[in-house]
């Protein structure tokens, strides 16, 4: 029964996390009256826990992470001085006349919203203020309209820079270092955070174009659900479409591409690029103390929130680790019949039933450190678990009842739009997402290859 | 809710607030760097190593005192499916049980056990690994403390203000 004992906890974390006081609180909290409960009963070497200031000393020092803040001030200020709202109506109004334009022009923007900002309720929310007003009023069926916009909302997560790959790729690559250690290497292989920015481009694009195609097909073949949008309401000229879309587009394109290359590191493309927006906003007199103080201030919350969810999760890790979690998860894996195919079967559906409840920020720091260095030690590729954890999650977010992205957009859209016809709309885009999914489960080069190629 | 409490709640709420609207800055501060930074290697093909370590302490002050300002700004996510749910006083009573059994455990915690860890570098006024670096390791390393501290500190006012919605 001892030995089962950190599958307790794990259940007894996720009990108490449904409480609702904060996570980073009560992840800590739990593991720490766990450990001490084990203490008292003789099962729990205290020196676990004396590991734990150095490990919190060690988040201090990593250097990965600085590039949280640095995208999120980047982000923030993209939103704050509304430079990612004025592309969103202005691409709109430019093809909305195509049959499905506008659909389609809402996937696209919002590839390049979640691109900026990388948080799904950030951008949910933006997109359901802005973008299904017009769609409702341009005649779109509620429920495509709704479908689509939490489908493109959780793109935020896959389509690199996101703050989700930057801490995945954190948390991957500590697991694979572990695993090689645990198998005896000297000198083990990395990845890095570029590597899984590289590994998500083309599952990304893969599935903004799905997204793009089905609604471009329903328009086709059923356009009262996706009727071409009377012109003349919002006429846009060329000229200002092109100012408007191109700078964020190129400052985007720069940080990216800077990282993907290898020209500099997450943390100075970011850094760089969060001064690139701030200009861009002052090129358009958006720039004020205010709006600067505004989005410093987000970037303390969020920063601050993701920092503490690290400690609190390294907090659960020592102790989990303590009472002989990790050789409990590898015997369970290796003794799975099926293997390989069978233990990663089963993370995926943790981790998919787990963003039912937690956030990705939650997932990744909980179970990826407990479940990483079994997988990865088996032979898993780490971008491909990478990409996979993130599509993953995003399906998850996607799936009704419980999807993060449909309460977020519930709780900004109109009584016009029924809760019924969001889910409705959202199954269609969870089918993409599964069938992606599948593809690169049968295709793991969708993935790696890219990294491989720009290595 | 007593006048005590209330305006024992209102001073630490009031000093969190502050505290979080100055060290704000410390955001554009390290964004400001990292670009200098990226301007000296890039352009002149200088390397720093004063300058490149300062953004750990940036960053870590900027986590270390912006965590209490993120739990008064009610910035630390919780897992809401139930809790929104829950009538008034039933969140309040998680909200108290977890000030106390949680943040209040975590905190102490840390506090305790990261002493010793802290006073050994104070000892040494341990310093950079990188001779060229900055020698206020132990600084970076009391942040621990810290941190844990400013949070149980804002943990009072939470459980205090929880207790009152919890008595009304």
């Amino acid at each position: 029964m001892i030995e089962l004992l950190p599958l307790l906890l794990f259940l007894v974390v996720c009990l108490f996390l449904l409480a609702g006081y904060p996570v980073a609180f009560t992840l800590a909290g739990v593991s720490l009256l766990f450990a001490y409960l084990g203490m008292a009963a003789g099962v729990f070497d205290g020196a676990f826990l004396d590991l734990i200031p150095n490990r919190i000393y060690g988040i201090f020092v990593n250097q990965n992470l600085y590039a949280v803040p640095m995208f999120v001030f980047m982000g923030t200020m993209l939103e704050k001085s509304r430079i990612a709202e004025e592309l969103l109506e202005n691409m709109e109004a430019a093809f909305a006349g195509l049959p499905g334009g506008l659909g389609i022009s809402v996937v696209l923007v919002g590839m390049l919203l979640a691109a900026s900002t990388g948080i799904v309720g950030a951008t949910v929310v933006t997109m359901g203020i802005l973008s299904l007003p017009s769609m409702l009023k341009a005649g779109y069926r509620p429920s495509l309209a709704g479908g689509t916009i939490c489908a493109t909302g959780t793109l935020g997560q896959i389509i690199p820079p996101s703050i989700c790959l930057i801490l995945l790729g954190e948390v991957i690559s500590n697991a694979y270092q572990q695993s090689q250690l645990n198998a005896g290497a000297f000198a083990p292989d990395f990845v890095t955070i570029g590597d899984l920015f590289a590994g998500a481009v083309v599952p990304g694009l893969l599935l903004v174009l799905a997204y793009a195609m089905y609604v471009g097909i329903v328009a086709r073949f059923d356009p009262d659900a996706a009727p071409p949008y009377k012109r003349g309401s919002r006429e846009v000229s060329a000229r200002k479409l092109f100012s408007g879309l191109l700078p964020p587009v190129v400052l985007m394109v720069a940080v990216l591409g800077s990282i993907l290359f290898g020209l500099a590191t997450p943390t100075e493309a970011a850094g760089v690029g969060a001064v690139g927006a701030a200009l861009l906003a002052l090129g358009r007199r958006k720039l004020n103390i205010g709006v600067l103080r505004e989005v410093s201030l987000e970037t303390v919350r969020l920063t601050s929130m993701a920092y503490l969810i690290l400690m609190g999760a390294t907090i659960f890790s020592s102790v989990f680790r303590g009472f002989g979690g990790e050789q409990l998860i590898d015997e369970i894996f290796t003794g799975l019949p099926g293997g390989v195919f069978s233990a990663t079967l089963i993370v995926m559906l943790v981790i998919f039933l787990l963003g039912f409840i937690l956030d990705f920020i939650e997932i990744t720091f909980l179970v990826v450190p407990m479940v990483g260095p079994a997988l990865l030690g088996m032979g898993v590729d780490p971008i491909w678990l990478g990409v996979m954890i993130c599509v993953n999650l995003q399906t998850s977010f996607l799936t009704p009842p419980f999807g993060f992205s449909l309460f977020y957009l519930r709780s900004v859209a109109p009584d016009e739009l029924p809760t019924g016809a969001i889910y409705r709309g959202a199954i269609p885009f969870v089918l993409m997402q599964l069938g992606i999914l599948l593809l690169l489960a049968l295709q793991p080069g969708l993935a790696t290859a890219l990294p491989e190629l720009l290595r | 809710m007593t006048v005590r409490s209330a305006a024992v709640i209102s001073a630490i709420d009031t000093f969190s607030e502050r505290m979080g609207r100055i060290i704000c800055w410390l955001a554009v501060i390290e964004v400001l760097v990292v670009v200098v930074i990226v301007l000296l290697r890039y352009l002149f093909s200088i390397g720093h190593i004063g300058l490149q370590e300062s953004v750990m302490y940036i960053n870590s002050a900027l986590f270390a005192f912006g965590a209490t300002y993120t739990l008064k700004a009610q910035g630390h996510v919780r897992v809401d499916f139930f809790y929104n749910r829950l009538a008034g006083k039933a969140q309040a009573l998680v909200d108290m049980l977890g000030a106390v059994l949680f943040l209040g455990v975590t905190g102490v915690f840390i506090i305790w056990s990261s002493w010793d860890y802290v006073a050994l570098s104070w000892s040494s006024f341990e310093g950079s690994a990188e001779s060229s670096g900055l020698p206020i390791v132990f600084l970076l390393k009391t942040l621990i403390p810290v941190l844990a501290g400013l949070l149980l500190l804002q943990g009072v006012a939470e459980f205090l203000r929880a207790l009152g919605k919890f008595r009304s």
